[in-house]
């Protein structure tokens, strides 16, 4: 017992020597007498040289209150000769903060002046890191919980490999440079400047809001982004959208390394603040915003080529092509508008830009909030665009029209099929494609599919080209041999009355049933549909559900749909009547609003 | 040293005035014989808690394995250290997080001290949990022991609350998360589930509030409580006739001539002066001289708490000096981690809360803290008492170690086994 009581006592003792060591011997403490020996070699006066022999070690700091909340930064205490001109050699920590004149340093009477004092300034402002650290580890930021390692210096362990590199440079800090020095075109901040173009030419304003700057809803709002997140989040969130989150339907652009980095520097510098306004200001700017513009200044309402020319103007402006293909610009996103006039109407398109997830319910395209003029015009535009592409066969055709998002070997995942829902059809699936009459392929083909990305094309191919694409799909990618579809015995008209009956025990049917791949909701997301493709239909696509029969809706019901995970539900013993009351569900929850389905019924 | 009849000098005095001083503070010499022995426990203020003899049987460290010596000191150290800790803390939610930083970077033996709190409040509710165990696998806590585990129990959960409501202090992700789901936790208990929550948070989410309040409590309101429930549970000791132990173990060594002991119907005699030992009732420790299982509490006893304190204090230095405590990113509101993980002795409780959140949060932790409150009154056989796993309380501890393994279980599930979403990842991959 005394001798486990010894070695328990040996072991605190020891622990209290190591503590102790750990605590008066500072590696700061080193920098700073290093520093004072060095600068008595370099004084020149006896009464410097005495002043330097009183300095004992200390921790510096700067209390800086200007910039949003108070900052103490204590990297003076280590970085000694940061004010100190002679040490512009020395290797840091003890080299002088170089003078610049792009920083506004400038030569007073022979010695250079900052204009960016440290004692005004502190350190953190301009450089991030962590100003009360006194390690060298925790200051710079290199704990991998602190949000702001040093900007362009510093990357953080855990923060991608690939990323790690390309994270480095002084043009990083520009968008602490921009928290004061918010003006377009400033010469300081070229690379947050070419950033907020690119987020308007690449279309971000589309679909994200930041305040002062744009007002898009369908993604996440950036005011804060460069506080809320990380470089390397920034980055990732750019090339990878889907990384963090899976079902992210952000698309990935065509971005080169230059850009992807000026983007990420310009959203590292939305961080909600603005030092260079005041409060008051700040308020002002927000009253005025909410005031409604000005109705004086009315356009002259364009007509006929100018309103064409117009469109073409803005359609360029506004960047469509970051995701649409027009001519020879592709963004690798959405649908070919190269020969729009012959796809479309002038009031679909219209109505289109206005509510894009009206005709096509899960349209990913962002609803843009422009004036009606330019909306008009646009669509002039777009509807004047009648050249079909030069096709000479079957297979031409295909290349120029379908392969987009049927794809190159036709199993549907096309370039910008991920983009698209529903998914385009993969054509390889004989199962299905033979499964269905040659009416229904060829009305698909030329009157398109409503409600989803299919589009008529019934005047951009005639009846032999769109035989011949047919007979190319047939031959390249179903290979199979057409067999003789046997129609299948199922009532024309639904022959259960609509009623809230019918329907509620549709809807009881339907969760049994139905949800595990269709959903509770009926949107096509139930917890099955992940693995399945095509995936399960979204039921409540208006558009698409009132373009289809009856008697489809029954023959897919009661038969299954084949190359599909739909069974047939005759085998699991639904009746004709229970069938009925599940089409009477998914009619009712398509009817909600009429202007809708007389919209969807438009086309 | 009263042989002389001198009247004392100046100078004498101030010759006499150590030894003087120290034979006032300390009134016996070191002893050397049973009377001086008896008379140090006796006379000192912090060894009378003591008995001047204790049974062998208590000092066997394999018996008590000083579980709850050792959750006595970290309470120790965790008052020492806070107190120090208090200094430079504010709780406030713009300056917390800052004197973290502070802390960890300038202040003098700042991290040290953060990490030795920590650790010794992870060590308490561990040990304090262990000695739970303990004394119910060596089935102590039958009469007449009933009430000190009642208290015992009452220590325990101001043992969880006490680390729970420092857990929010720093003021980093970390704590704030941890805290946000504890008390989500508190809140589905019917009823009164979102009015506790209120009161805890004193706002509808974790802010200033919260932490003023938690705050509050981890350094005044709880501590109190917790020093009050100790002062009852040791004095409880002292009162029941000290640790528990098996019935041989009060059998003479050599049998004597029976004493009879039995002051219990005392007839208060108008023309008789009773000593104050007349009126004590219960279970004596010891009277008359006749040989037995018991020796001195000093230095047997004292030596064998020490070693237990010295321990203690080992492992917690050594812990602070190669672990430091964490210290998340500063608390951001509207970025909440994935997944949100409440502190680790609630895991099993959040791990229940991913299947039911009624029963897993509030539901079965209820029950098991009224059966663990009932148990010493349901469960009243004599049987078995002083012996580890002893045959005759099979069903008692069957059922006690089947609810801790699974308490343990759902706790090493939810650290180590929940990832994003509280899906189920590997831990080795």
């Amino acid at each position: 017992m005394r001798l486990a009581l010894a070695i328990a006592s040996f072991v605190v003792l020891l622990v209290h020597g190591a503590v102790f060591y750990k605590q008066f011997f500072h590696k700061w403490e080193n920098y700073q007498t290093g520093y004072f020996d060095q600068a008595r070699t370099l004084a020149k006066t006896p009464a410097e040289k005495a002043a330097l022999d009183a300095r004992q070690p200390r921790v510096e700091q700067f209390i800086v209150t200007s910039f949003g909340d108070t900052r103490v930064d204590r990297c003076g205490t280590c970085h000694m000769a940061m004010d100190d001109p002679r040490f512009d050699k020395h290797a840091q920590p003890m080299r002088t903060h170089s003078y610049s004149a792009a920083l506004g340093d400038g030569q007073v009477n022979g010695k250079w002046e900052r204009r960016h004092k440290f004692a005004d300034f502190g350190c953190t402002v301009c450089h991030d890191g962590q100003g009360r650290g006194l390690q060298a580890h925790y200051s710079h930021g290199e704990d991998h919980y602190w949000p702001d390692p040093l900007a362009g210096y510093v990357v953080q362990a855990n923060w991608r490999k690939e990323f790690q590199p390309k994270l480095k440079g002084k043009e990083y800090m520009e968008s602490n440079c921009a928290q004061c020095h918010t003006e377009e075109g400033f010469s300081g901040t070229t690379h947050v400047d070419r950033g907020r173009k690119l987020f308007f030419s690449n279309n971000c304003y589309g679909c994200h809001r930041i305040e002062g700057l744009s007002d898009g809803t369908q993604g996440p709002d950036l005011t804060e982004v460069g506080k809320k997140f990380k470089l390397d989040y920034l980055m990732e969130s750019i090339v990878d959208p889907r990384a963090n989150l899976a079902t992210s339907f952000m698309p990935k652009f065509n971005l080169s390394d230059a850009d992807v980095k000026d983007m990420v520097i310009f959203l590292k510098s939305r961080r909600g603040v603005n030092f260079a306004e005041t409060s008051l200001q700040r308020y002002r700017a927000v009253l005025n915003a909410k005031r409604p513009a000005d109705e004086a200044a009315k356009e002259p309402v364009l007509q006929g080529a100018a309103l064409i020319s117009q469109g073409e103007k803005l359609v360029t402006d506004r960047a469509c092509t970051a995701c649409h293909k027009l001519g020879a610009r592709d963004g690798g996103v959405a649908p070919d508008l190269s020969f729009e006039g012959l796809l479309k109407e002038e009031a679909w398109v219209e109505e289109h830009f206005k509510n894009p997830r009206l005709s096509i319910s899960d349209s990913i395209m962002p609803a843009f909030r422009f004036a009606d003029a330019d909306f008009k015009a646009m669509t002039a535009y777009l509807v004047s665009l009648k050249t079909a592409p030069a096709m000479t066969n079957g297979a031409e055709s295909y290349k120029a029209l379908c392969l987009r998002c049927h794809g190159e070997k036709g199993d549907g995942h096309g370039p910008i099929a991920w983009y698209l829902d529903p998914y385009p059809r993969d054509l390889t699936k004989a199962g299905f494609i033979n499964s269905k009459s040659m009416e229904r392929l060829t009305s698909s083909i030329k009157n398109g599919v409503a409600g989803t990305s299919m589009p008529a094309w019934g005047r951009t191919l005639n009846d032999t080209q769109a035989q011949a694409v047919l007979q190319y799909v047939f031959d390249t990618y179903t290979k199979e041999k057409r067999r003789e579809v046997k129609p299948q015995k199922a009532p024309d008209k639904n022959p259960v009355a609509m009623s809230a009956e019918s329907v509620s025990r549709g809807e009881a049917a339907f969760i049994n049933r139905c949800a595990g791949c269709h959903g509770r909701k009926a949107d096509g997301k139930g917890p099955n549909s992940p693995d399945i493709l095509p995936r399960p239909r979204n039921l409540r696509n208006t558009a698409f559900v009132e373009s289809v029969s009856d008697r489809r809706l029954f023959e897919s019901i009661l038969y299954g749909v084949q190359g599909s995970a739909m069974p047939s539900w005759i085998d699991y013993g639904l009746s004709q009547n229970d069938v009925g009351d599940l089409v009477n569900f998914v009619r009712s929850i398509n009817q909600k609003s009429p202007v809708r389905s007389a919209n969807a019924r438009g086309n | 040293m009263s042989e002389t009849t001198k009247a004392p000098t100046l100078w004498s005095s101030i010759r006499e005035m150590p030894a003087n001083v120290w034979h006032s503070v300390f009134r016996n010499p070191l002893p050397s014989d049973d009377y001086g022995r008896s008379s140090t426990s006796f006379t000192n203020f912090f060894l009378h808690i003591h008995p001047v003899k204790v049974n062998r049987n208590t000092l066997r460290p394999i018996y008590t394995l000083g579980l709850g010596l050792m959750s006595f000191f970290l309470f120790l150290i965790l008052v020492v250290t806070g107190v120090l800790l208090m200094f430079y803390y504010v709780p406030s939610t713009t300056q917390a997080y800052d004197r973290m930083l502070d802390l960890r970077g300038t202040v003098a033996f700042g991290t040290f001290l953060r990490n030795m709190h920590r650790w010794s409040a992870h060590g308490m509710v561990g040990v304090v949990f262990l000695h739970m165990c303990r004394v119910f696998l060596t089935g102590s806590y039958k009469k007449p022991r009933e009430f000190n585990w009642v208290l015992g129990v009452g220590l325990f959960l101001l043992t969880l609350f006490l680390s729970f409501t420092g857990y929010l202090l720093p003021w980093d992700q970390l704590a704030f998360w941890a805290i946000t789901v504890g008390t989500a936790i508190a809140g589905y208990a019917p009823v009164i589930g979102q009015e506790v929550r209120f009161l805890l948070l004193g706002d509808a989410t974790v802010g200033q509030e919260a932490l003023l309040r938690f705050y509050v409590l981890h350094v005044a309101v709880l501590p109190l409580a917790m020093t009050l429930l100790i002062v009852l549970h040791f004095w409880r000791i002292r009162k029941d006739g000290g640790l528990s132990r098996p019935v041989e173990a009060d059998e003479a060594e050599t049998p004597a001539a029976p004493v009879t002991v039995s002051v219990r119907a005392v007839q208060m005699a108008k023309d008789k002066i009773y000593g104050l030992q007349g009126f004590v009732r219960g279970p004596f420790t010891k009277v008359g001289n006749t040989p037995d299982k018991t020796v001195y509490a000093w230095p047997n006893l004292i030596i064998a708490e020490l070693f237990v304190f010295v321990l203690t204090l080992a492992v917690i230095l050594t812990l602070s000096l190669l672990y430091d405590a964490p210290l998340e990113e500063p608390v951001s509101v509207l970025h909440p981690p994935n997944p949100a993980k409440a502190p680790w002795y609630f895991l099993g409780l959040q791990e229940m809360v991913s299947y039911s959140a009624f029963w897993g949060g509030v539901g079965i932790p209820t029950v098991f803290v009224i059966l663990l409150l009932i148990a010493p009154y349901v469960d009243r056989a004599q049987k078995g008492v002083g012996k580890w796993f002893s045959r005759e309380r099979l069903l008692a501890n069957t059922i006690f170690l089947s609810f801790v393994i699974t308490n343990i279980i759902f706790v090493i599930i939810g650290t180590f086994f929940r990832g994003a979403n509280w899906e189920f990842v590997s831990p080795w991959k």
